[in-house]
């Protein structure tokens, strides 16, 4: 019996030794890059539509991180080596990382990401994609239709009676909820904190009224979501692009022109079409990228 | 299908080595607290705070430090573990009828020889109780595991509730708590296995 015991913690400490130095060491092979993204499909789409178009393009080999638990996770893991790339927003890098106030000139936001970027992490900035996927608020048809709403100001004198929805990061940024709400003078009967995925299932129960959206969300086709025009233009630019590390650029400097094939491809509405195959129609990511790719003669 | 297995094996393997840190750093510890009881409300003072950080924000804030990978998760899990090894540990010793301590004293025993013959097999079955809250906390835990680019069956979950696959989620939520429930009965056998033949409920006495 006791055997058996000291069998049983030997093996617990044993797997656990095991498991830090396999992971401790791993592989460092050469040539080998790693890209990630963070855990929403549009940024695992870009991560897995860059990844396969590197591989296509160069002998490097590519690791794939593309579930990473938000910007923070992303970026720490960038800034440390972990990663080389991933697709980064530019008004997130203005707001979230770089802690900039907002401004909604988007050329003036990428070069001054750009700026930042390059002198303070060693950090470039590629091509932007072509899509700004922005916050937007958006209501089901049916309502805007009852209440007559078309811009973001026509919610005032119904708001007090309506609950508003959001992921939790959108409650903790500067041009996210609190900033919104002043902008526009609303006073929610309420107001939730959800994860993402959940957000459209609850506006379609009817469990809340007004939803954070982005303005590329595959979502807004399957529950005939309607976008409010942002007519205070209270949400700044938010260009996806690639960002990688410069001495990753140095070691592969091919990248830059691989990964800059992607330029101006994705509109928001392709953006919005890639999202919508992969999370309302369940298509596997690597395919829909592989098929994007291919229809753009890039691969 | 295959795919679903690997990752179920290394869920359990990760949540194993998280629990088996904890027991190798816990154990030690409530010991060290039992002997020196003015350090047992600090230490568990930290234990205690420690298991109320979200994980979310441990695995982040230990990312920092760590990086990507399976390490962050592993010494994260062992963060939460530590709390019920480390209390029951400490209670499990404490908690010993004190005529048995005398007993052992009596006999001649030195200190090591009390905690190796007395202490730790009579406090076995609350330390075993320990381990399971551990090992079941652990595998709940590990799900998240995906977010800081560690394994396990995080991936499925995660993707599944990304893209609203109900399915997917069940395929990665089932076997986790397939697992759960196996270690909780297996770890059940193994605290009545290592329960002291003296301290077993001898059968209900007659009346």
């Amino acid at each position: 019996m006791r055997k058996r015991l000291r069998r049983f913690f030997s093996l617990l400490v044993i797997a656990g030794l095991l498991i830090g130095t396999v992971s401790g060491c791993g592989g460092d092979g050469a040539d080998k890059i790693t890209v990630g993204s963070k855990n929403f499909t549009e940024n695992i789409l870009l991560g897995e539509i860059m990844a396969q178009l590197i591989e296509n393009k160069t002998d490097l080999k590519v690791e794939r991180k593309l579930n990473l638990g938000g910007t923070l996770v992303a970026w720490e893991a960038l800034k440390k080596g972990d990663l080389d790339l991933y697709p980064e927003y530019t008004g997130t890098a203005l707001m979230a990382i770089l802690k900039k106030e907002v401004m909604y000139d988007a050329d003036e936001v990428y070069n001054l990401v750009q700026k930042e970027y390059n002198e303070q992490f060693q950090v470039k900035w590629l091509k932007p994609f072509g899509f700004n996927n922005t916050y937007a608020t958006a209501v089901t048809r049916e309502m805007a239709e009852k209440y007559n709403l078309v811009k973001t100001s026509d919610l005032k004198p119904y708001a007090k009676d309506l609950v508003f929805c959001a992921e939790q990061e959108f409650f903790n940024r500067d041009d996210g909820y609190d900033g919104f709400v002043k902008t526009y003078n609303l006073q929610f009967k309420d107001k939730r904190a959800v994860e993402t995925a959940l957000k459209y299932q609850a506006v379609a129960e009817g469990k809340v009224q007004v939803i954070d959206a982005f303005s590329t969300d595959g979502e807004l086709v399957t529950y005939d979501m309607v976008i409010l025009e942002d007519d205070k233009g209270f949400f700044p630019p938010y260009h996806g692009a690639p960002i990688i590390r410069m001495d990753t650029l140095e070691k592969y400097p091919e990248l830059e022109e691989v990964l800059n094939l992607l330029a101006g491809q994705i509109s928001d509405t392709e953006m919005q079409q890639l999202n919508y195959q992969v999370k309302e129609q369940k298509k596997d990511a690597a395919e829909v990228a592989t098929k994007f790719l291919q229809d753009k003669g890039l691969i | 299908m295959g795919d679903i297995l690997a990752l179920t094996v290394e869920h359990l393997m990760l949540s194993a080595a998280g629990v088996g840190l904890a027991l190798v750093v816990g154990i030690p510890l409530a010991i060290l607290i039992t002997r020196y009881r003015t350090l047992a409300g600090f230490t568990m003072a930290v234990t205690d705070v420690l298991q109320t950080i979200p994980s979310m924000a441990l695995l982040a804030a230990l990312m920092i430090y760590l990086g990507l990978g399976n390490q962050t998760l592993v010494v994260t899990l062992m963060i939460y573990s530590l709390l019920p090894i480390v209390r029951n540990t400490y209670t499990g010793i404490t908690g010993i009828d004190k005529g048995l301590i005398e007993a052992g004293k009596g006999m001649g025993m030195t200190r090591w020889q009390l905690l190796r013959m007395v202490q730790i097999p009579v406090a076995l079955p609350v330390i075993m109780a320990g381990i399971r809250v551990a090992m079941v906390t652990a595998i709940g835990i590990a799900t998240l595991g995906v977010l800081i680019g560690g394994g396990g069956l995080g991936a499925p979950i995660w993707r599944g509730m990304q893209i609203v696959d109900s399915s997917m989620i069940l395929s990665g939520a089932i076997p986790a708590a397939l697992i759960a429930i196996l270690c909780e009965f297996g770890l059940a056998k193994l605290e009545k296995a290592v329960t002291p033949r003296g301290m077993k409920a001898s059968s209900p006495a007659k009346s």
